[in-house]
Formats: structure tokens, C-alpha cells, sequence
């Protein structure tokens, strides 16, 4: 259980400790990237708590949603589209969906403990 | 269980999750550290305060300028006082005053104030058979001819369009317009002088001198005698 804290606690200063500065223009990239990662975040804590999850599922879903963001948005870059806009649009959409869902399992399974 | 498993190799699962959680706290903290940047570089804000705060302080050390040199006015009038009583008790030191007298009014330490001529110097008109703009337009070497002949006759001070010159004075020529120690002045030009009119007027007016030398550079040349012209001392600003 402590792994992944450990994981978590050491990207998080490896991030902090990067000096690496990326040109304006790719800073899109990157938000997208960060709301990619939290949706299939989300999206794992579902599946989850709906029995449904699955290793192989949830860590191809987090990098290749990751990649195909960073893909969309440069795409969109080079073709001068906010192609980035779409991406953005679906993951706050989904995440959005991911949250509700977890709440209402949660005040589900919260509420059959209090009946009992 | 839970601790055996611990001390165990992990298991799949468990290391496939942290490496996520890694790279999701990678991401996180690093757009934030770059958004964190960003902050810093608004923090351009803060740097105008300081340009304001720097800006006051100028303005503060401008008037204790000011202040100053009005002080050193009139500690000057005071030495020039003590010298004038010395004319009076001792002749010989009379010459060595005139000439401070003189070289301060060159470098345009003290005021002067006096008779004197004003000569203006304005373009032509425009001449259609003038290809050449350059062949009718007032030229910083036009101004020079005038302020040279006027300082060998023995002007005491000089300004031009109100810029009094002095020792270190310079002019530059910048396109239509002159730049006199600084400030720039568009045409017409009007030198004033102060010194004795009739051997200055003499001296500008001489048959092939410098009137006549500029009337036939096409520049309308108006002398006119003056007077009472005054011109302030120059103070540390007026240097640049």
C-alpha cells in the first residue's frame, strides 16, 4: 500500500526539482496531459468501486490517454486548430462524469451502512 | 497479510500502480512548477511599483538638486561681491575679475542680462526649381557660421531658441531639426546674443560675411537689435 504513496511522493519532487523549461506553445501539451492522467485516475477509482477494474485497463487507458492527448494538441499546433480544446473538453466532461459516479457509489454504499 | 505482503515482492498490480502515480505526481508538480514560473514572470507588476518608487525618488533628488543650486547661485553672488570690493581697494586685481567675470559668463555659471542683437535664421520658401531640399533648409553649420562670428565679436552669452550655450556646448544636426546639448529645436532658429549691438551688428553685416554668406545659401536671415536680453544661469539640468 505504501508503494505507490512512495511512487507519488517522488514524482511529485522529481517535478518540482526539473529545471527543464519547454517553449510557450508546448505548455498546452502539458495541461492537457495533467487532465488526462487525473480522468483515468478518476476513472480507476470507478472502476473500482463498480468491481470493474482491471491493471491491464487501467494503466494503458492512463498512458495512452496521456500520449494521445499530447498527439491531439500537437497535431492541433501544427495544423493551427485548438485541436487541444476537444481533448480538454471530453477529459473535464468525463472526469466530470467519474466524480458524480464515485459520489453516488459512495452516498450508496454510505447510506445501506447507516440502514444497517 | 497485508504486512507479508509488504515485506514480499510487491505485486503486480501494486507496482504498476505506483509507477502511474509516479508519473501522474511528475506531471502535476511539474505544470505546476512551470505555472508557478509563469507568476514569477507577471511579477512584472511589482517591478513597476519599484520603477514608481524609483521615479519619486528621482523627483526628490532633482529638487534637493534645485535647491542646491540655487544655493551655489548665491554663494557665487557672494564671491563675486568680495571680489568687487577687492577692485575697490586694489586696482590690479580689477583686470583678473573682468576675466572671471567673462570666462563665467562663457561657461553660463551667472545670469546675463544686457543690450544685444537677435538674429533668426528661417528656411526659404519652397522652390520648385530647388530639386534638393537640403539647398534651401537652415544646416547646424549655418548656426555655427553665425554663433562663431558672434562669439569673436565678443558676445557675452549666446542662446538658441532660448538654450543658452556654453563652454561644452554642442549641436548636432538631426535630419530638419538641431539638437543643442540635448534638447532638439526645429527651424526657425533665433540666436540672441548679449553684447555691445553696434560691433555685433557691424560684424554679422560685413560686406561677404555671414549674412551675406547664408542669404546666398537661400536662408532668410532677419538681424534685428535688442534691448534687453536676459538669460538666466545655467543649472546642473540644463547640461546634458
Amino acid at each position: 500500500m505504501w508503494l505507490p504513496l512512495l511512487g507519488l511522493i517522488l514524482g511529485i519532487s522529481l517535478g518540482l526539482l526539473t529545471e527543464i523549461q519547454i517553449p510557450e506553445i508546448y505548455e498546452s501539451y502539458l495541461s492537457i496531459a495533467v487532465l488526462a492522467a487525473l480522468d483515468t485516475l478518476f476513472g480507476g477509482i470507478r472502476a473500482h468501486l463498480q468491481h470493474v477494474y482491471d491493471d491491464k485497463v487501467f494503466v494503458s487507458g492512463f498512458f495512452f490517454n496521456i500520449g494521445l492527448a499530447a498527439a491531439l494538441a500537437f497535431l492541433g499546433v501544427h495544423l493551427g486548430i485548438d485541436l487541444y480544446l476537444a481533448a480538454i473538453f471530453a477529459f473535464g466532461v468525463r472526469l466530470f462524469q467519474n466524480i458524480a459516479v464515485i459520489r453516488r457509489i459512495l452516498l450508496t454504499k454510505w447510506s445501506e451502512r447507516k440502514n444497517q | 497479510m497485508k504486512k507479508t505482503k509488504l515485506l514480499k515482492v510487491p505485486s503486480r498490480g501494486l507496482i504498476t500502480i505506483s509507477m502511474v502515480s509516479l508519473v501522474l505526481g511528475f506531471i502535476l508538480a511539474y505544470s505546476y512548477s512551470i505555472s508557478s514560473d509563469d507568476t514569477n514572470k507577471n511579477a512584472n507588476v511589482s517591478g513597476f511599483q519599484e520603477q514608481e518608487k524609483y521615479r519619486e525618488k528621482l523627483v526628490e533628488q532633482k529638487e534637493r538638486n534645485k535647491e542646491l543650486n540655487e544655493e551655489i547661485i548665491v554663494k557665487q553672488q557672494k564671491v563675486r561681491d568680495f571680489e568687487q570690493s577687492f577692485v575697490e581697494s586694489e586696482e590690479s586685481v580689477e583686470d583678473l575679475v573682468e576675466e572671471a567675470e567673462l570666462l563665467r559668463l562663457l561657461i553660463g555659471d551667472i545670469p546675463s542680462q544686457g543690450k544685444g542683437i537677435t538674429v533668426s535664421l528661417e528656411d526659404g520658401a519652397y522652390d520648385p526649381s530647388q530639386e534638393n531640399p537640403n539647398d534651401y533648409i537652415v544646416h547646424e553649420s549655418h548656426v555655427f557660421k553665425v554663433i562663431n562670428e558672434l562669439k569673436i565679436s565678443g558676445a557675452e552669452a549666446i542662446s538658441i531658441n532660448g538654450q543658452r550655450l556654453h563652454a561644452n556646448s554642442y549641436i548636432r544636426c538631426t535630419g530638419p531639426v538641431i539638437v543643442v546639448d540635448g534638447k532638439t529645436f526645429p527651424a526657425p532658429f533665433t540666436i540672441e546674443a548679449v553684447g555691445d549691438p553696434k560691433v555685433l551688428l557691424a560684424s554679422v553685416n560685413l560686406g561677404g560675411g555671414v549674412v551675406d554668406q547664408l542669404t546666398s545659401d537661400n536662408i532668410v536671415v532677419t538681424v534685428g537689435e535688442k534691448d534687453l536680453i536676459t538669460m538666466p544661469a545655467l543649472r546642473d539640468d540644463d547640461y546634458s
